[in-house]
């Protein structure tokens, strides 16, 4: 940190902003596979959920697919993607703490860690708003990206497909998280550390 | 499982799978995927690379955060027969090699162990595509197996040495380590194990307690 001749008023860096952005994902997905992990395991052998028709309400962003494509782009590019994906989980996720509250069989775990991902995504969006201000002050964007028209089925839905719904939402997240994760430590290594970590 | 995919770096990957019919009659597989934002399914594009019954991927046809969805066509004199579909996110199969150029380093005057080790090179950590973390294990020559109870495991997480004090002075001692991507749940196989003899002789308990 960066601190007044006093000590105080310490101001980290923005390195420091960056490895702190890196964990906060790395703890997002890390929660997201285990909530996956945990409904996959409850629900998947007696559902066979159908993967091939899965889609995720980010596919519509052009997000790179391979090493090559996210070191192409331009760290602004990619800043900006991450948060446009980041922002595009605001009302999922909020639904998703709703919903899982009316899944009878749902483990207990999946609730705590739905709520945990919720706020640890708040912060890791707030914490990106404050590098990208210091980075590049003009670019700060704020409305929010409407790629999620809400849950696909209404509430008088069958179970199964409330079900195949949730699945394919958590699925998402895991995917979704995974990329953050991989781009901000593309990124960590590229601004701070000269491709050299 | 018939089919299985792994890849060792998240840039490229390979499938394999175990042939099905009894062989009475010669029978020729081939593998087919479709991926998750196309229609059209597609052949393998490189059966030889990783060996029989194996396609190889490479980095053309590898994307990542995309399901794969694989099946085999089984064909002999009596017809054709198609596995199910094996869906498959490159994301959820990363496992890479084992870590490297491992080195055990003892202090000249205390039974302590600086160990040292490498990220396989098949993994590009250094521009952040792959994170690493570690695990090492270490057991006295003397037990002979790698038994849960009697070894220490140490989340090393991604630094790349540990240190290790009070070891007994004259034991033998043996060390490995693995790693595995931070975002990802496969465990690389064990690194080679390397041999350590720490320095002095090794205590010896007093005949008589007098």
């Amino acid at each position: 940190p960066i601190c007044a001749r006093d000590g105080t008023n310490c101001l980290m860096t923005t390195g420091e902003l960056f490895d702190r952005a890196v964990g906060l994902s790395h703890y997002i997905h890390t929660l997201s596979a285990e909530m996956f992990k945990d409904f996959d395991e409850q629900f998947a052998p007696s559902r066979r959920f159908p993967k091939s028709v899965m889609r995720c309400h980010t596919a519509l962003l052009n997000t790179p697919e391979d090493k090559e494509q996210a070191q192409k782009i331009q760290h602004e590019h990619l800043l900006n993607l991450v948060m446009r994906v980041l922002r595009s989980w605001n009302d999922p996720l909020l639904h998703m703490v709703s919903e899982v509250q009316g899944i009878r069989e749902a483990p207990d775990t999946i609730l705590l860690k739905a709520v945990q991902v919720e706020e640890q995504t708040k912060q890791l969006l707030e914490g990106m708003e404050q590098i990208i201000g210091r980075i590049h002050p003009g670019d700060v964007e704020n409305e929010l990206d409407s790629l999620w028209s809400g849950p696909p089925i209404s509430n008088s839905a069958d179970e199964n497909s409330r079900l195949f719904e949730f699945y394919n939402l958590l699925h998402c997240l895991r995917r979704d998280s995974h990329k953050i994760d991989n781009y901000l430590n593309l990124l960590k290594c590229r601004l701070f550390h000269d491709n050299n970590c | 499982d018939q089919i299985k995919c792994r890849s060792y770096e998240k840039e490229t990957f390979s499938c394999w799978w175990t042939p099905w019919t009894d062989d009475v009659l010669p029978t020729n597989y081939s593998l087919f995927y479709r991926k998750e934002t196309d229609e059209n399914a597609y052949e393998c594009p490189d059966y030889r690379t990783s060996g029989p019954n194996s396609c190889f991927f490479d980095k053309k046809y590898t994307s990542i955060w995309i399901y794969y969805f694989i099946y085999i066509k089984a064909t002999n004199a009596l017809g054709t027969n198609v596995s199910e579909d094996y869906p498959m996110d490159v994301q959820n199969i990363v496992q890479t090699h084992p870590p490297i150029n491992i080195t055990l380093t003892v202090d000249k005057d205390k039974p302590n162990l600086l160990i040292n080790w490498l990220p396989p090179q098949t993994a590009d950590v250094k521009s952040g595509w792959v994170t690493l973390q570690y695990e090492l294990e270490i057991k006295s020559e003397k037990d002979h197996d790698w038994d849960p109870n009697s070894r220490h495991i140490r989340g090393v997480h991604k630094q790349l040495f540990l240190k290790l004090v009070g070891l007994m002075p004259g034991d033998t001692y043996v060390v490995r380590v693995r790693c595995k991507p931070d975002n990802g749940p496969l465990w690389s196989e064990w690194s080679d194990e390397m041999y350590i003899t720490m320095p002095g002789n090794v205590p010896t308990i007093q005949k008589d307690f007098t």
